[in-house]
């Protein structure tokens, strides 16, 4: 089956989602499952009195039936109690939707795992806070997975109330595997011009404020500049740090630089995905390891 | 172009509806599949039934069917530049990328044992390089620039002793980047590896000039020249050498068994000749199209990014990134709109992989989820850009607002 045939209900919920949005204030339980890196990011959003839903709204990134599992749980749940939202199934979401594609389940358990992850913060007194666009960037969770998920949320938590604690972290020292094979060959250590660079797709590795301003500086002459740090946060002076944010660099948080590979030049990275601890491929011409 | 098809009507209409009516289709999505041009029908159909004859035949029905054989060779020759006898009929471009790279290598395997390829090839070279691999040859996927081109000097940087064969696409089939093929083909003169083209994407857009271009082998279709499905053709040079894949009665010089589907061939002939006299013109059409929508969406639509080359593109290609937002969703909106493109996004595929080919231009799998190819064709008309400038902005920002993931900068 085509991953657009798609039944009657999943194109109406689609077209016109129910509950679009966000909910805030003390009453408000937050759940978040799903990964950007896969195609999808879940966030609902429940205002809970007396143990009952009375109501619910949502946010999603992602295919067309991620949006309709979407919509239809928080129509199958509103009104209900915790117990009974909790009753609300994988299946169900699939059955009130008339069925999903085979290739496309996964996203009803999404939908469901967004609901029980909202009730289960609810329950433990874990409050989330709506993402913030590099919390958003860095919000990686293994794909379709509540309990990556939960994992990932949990660390982002503990590093917002680590507060500056993460932000004293140095990165890592560990040395990259193949920086010292491709030094002259597509990794530099300091880059004195930055028009050597022009128009090649550069990975600035995160060494604080030197290699954030280089970063800054590649962009006039290349589109193309990932920044790459361990951290969940920029740990530089707010003034630089707003100003990468704003810039046309990629920033990938969470994220350890394992290895530079080419034949004769350097042709990708290996990247470690660092919330999920999963490892992929980054096709980059040149790689900056700033000494400093 | 319009066709007679009908959107299927929103039950509901609640928080952002969307509007859906009977339009016609606006058709973006030419490198999925052409319509057979009406003059190319025409040609074909009195084989279906008058001239039916199997040129394998002695009596004078096959005689006649032989010679339509070889007239429709040569027009296909001429599309090429080449010569009658280097081309051979096959059942689509997916057969013929079979012969050129299982036929050239088992032939040639005395020769050395290892094949280069690239990594924004299409899906059927790509899995052509798995299957010699299985069959014991080393195949090496040279990496493009960020517009998706690969350099001739990267290539040869690949070559080893052992190298037979290499194989690159004319241009690619998704972001629409013309390789730099003559450069390339220049650089393997001489070195003895021989050098396979699968020009799909590229034919009838591009000028193929096999007596100026030094290529081996090359494959082409006959439905992206607005002819029918089923048919292609590979040109295999002269003293190139081939071991057939199909085994049977021996029919294209051995090369490629089983009768031929003459209608077809007809069909395949005639699309050709119509594709050589109209090219000129119809490229500086197309891409008038192409620079107008790809000037229209980066200027309107904030955060949105061209994919592939600015320059060294298909006449007919456009391909964007949006941020925040994924593709399948965004041509399921179009669709409602009436409008038909495609996307490289995994939850559009049948592997929820994204993309290769924009995975090998350095995207993130995150980025590669939200774009949208629209390909212009013959019956495209400048009313359609307008039509879907009419309707993208407003389905990006939809997405955007039902996305957590889209945060203006």
């Amino acid at each position: 089956m085509k991953s657009t045939q798609y039944s009657e209900k999943v194109l109406d919920h689609f077209r016109n989602p129910r509950n679009v949005g966000v909910l805030e204030g003390e009453d408000v339980a937050i759940g978040r499952v799903g990964n950007p890196v896969c195609g999808d990011l879940m966030e609902m959003y429940v205002r809970i009195q007396d143990d009952r839903i009375v109501d619910i709204k949502f946010q999603t990134f992602g295919c067309g039936s991620a949006i309709a599992t979407s919509s239809m749980i928080t129509e199958l749940v509103k009104g209900k109690t915790l117990d009974e939202a909790l009753q609300v199934t994988r299946a169900d979401v699939a059955d009130a939707l008339d069925g999903l594609p085979p290739i496309k389940m996964h996203c009803s358990n999404l939908a469901a795992d967004a609901l029980h992850d909202a009730i289960k913060n609810w329950r433990s007194g874990k409050k989330l806070t709506p993402l913030s666009a590099e919390q958003a960037a860095a919000a990686g969770t293994s794909c379709g997975g509540v309990q990556a998920a939960e994992a990932a949320v949990e660390a982002m938590r503990q590093a917002v109330s680590a507060g500056s604690g993460a932000l004293e972290a140095t990165p890592s020292a560990v040395a990259v595997e193949g920086a010292e094979d491709f030094k002259g060959k597509g990794v530099f250590t300091q880059v004195d011009d930055p028009a050597a660079l022009r128009d090649k797709r550069v990975l600035v590795l995160d060494k604080g404020p030197a290699a954030a301003r280089l970063a800054l500086d590649l962009t006039r002459v290349t589109p193309r500049v990932v920044y790459v740090t361990e951290l969940d946060t920029l740990a530089l002076p707010e003034e630089l740090a707003a100003e990468l944010k704003r810039s046309d660099v990629k920033i990938l948080y969470k994220s350890r630089l394992l290895a530079v590979r080419g034949e004769g030049e350097v042709e990708k990275v290996l990247i470690r995905d660092l919330d999920e601890d999963t490892e992929y491929e980054l096709f980059v011409d040149a790689v900056v390891l700033l000494n400093v | 172009m319009i066709l007679l098809w009908m959107p299927a009507r929103p039950c509901g209409s609640r928080v952002g509806t969307m509007t859906s009516s009977s339009e016609p289709v606006t058709y973006l999505d030419y490198q999925s599949a052409r319509p057979v041009d009406p003059r190319v029908v025409e040609a074909m159909l009195p084989y279906f039934t008058e001239h039916f004859g199997n040129p394998a035949s002695l009596h004078a029905v096959g005689d006649r069917a032989t010679e339509v054989l070889e007239q429709s060779r040569a027009e296909v020759a001429a599309f090429l530049g080449a010569s009658p006898e280097e081309v051979i009929f096959t059942s689509g471009a997916t057969e013929a990328n079979n012969l050129a790279l299982i036929g050239y290598a088992r032939r040639n395997r005395r020769s050395g044992s290892h094949v280069v390829i690239t990594e924004v090839e299409h899906i059927s070279i790509l899995n052509l390089g798995k299957f010699l691999e299985q069959e014991g040859f080393r195949v090496t996927r040279v990496p493009p620039d960020r517009y998706g081109r690969v350099s001739p000097e990267k290539l040869r940087a690949r070559l080893t002793e052992e190298t037979i064969l290499v194989s690159v696409g004319w241009a690619n089939n998704e972001i629409g980047t013309i390789q730099p093929i003559a450069a390339i083909a220049e650089m393997l003169v001489g070195t003895g590896v021989a050098f396979h083209v699968d020009a799909v994407a590229a034919e009838g857009q591009i000028p193929l000039d096999m007596s100026k271009v030094p290529v081996d082998l090359l494959s082409i279709s006959s439905n992206d020249i607005y002819g029918p499905q089923g048919v292609g053709a590979l040109f295999v040079r002269k003293g190139v050498r081939l071991a057939p894949v199909m085994i049977g009665g021996g029919q294209e010089r051995g090369l490629r068994s089983g009768t031929e589907n003459l209608a077809g061939i007809v069909g395949m002939a005639a699309a050709a000749r119509i594709a050589s006299q109209e090219l000129p013109e119809e490229s500086a059409r197309l891409a008038a199209l192409r620079d107008k929508l790809i000037g229209r969406v980066l200027s309107e639509i904030p955060d949105s990014h061209l994919n592939g080359h600015p320059t060294e593109r298909l006449p007919n290609n456009a391909h964007f990134r949006f941020e925040g937002i994924e593709g399948e969703s965004l041509v399921l909106s179009l669709r409602d709109a009436g409008i038909a493109a495609s996307t490289g996004s995994a939850c559009s595929s049948k592997t929820l992989e994204p993309s290769h080919t924009l995975i090998s231009c350095g995207l993130l799998h995150e980025e590669a989820h939200g774009s949208l190819e629209l390909t212009f064709g013959r019956f495209s008309k400048e009313q359609d850009v307008d039509r879907l400038m009419e309707v993208l902005p407003g389905v990006v920002e939809r997405l955007r607002r039902l996305s957590p993931l889209y945060r203006k900068k």
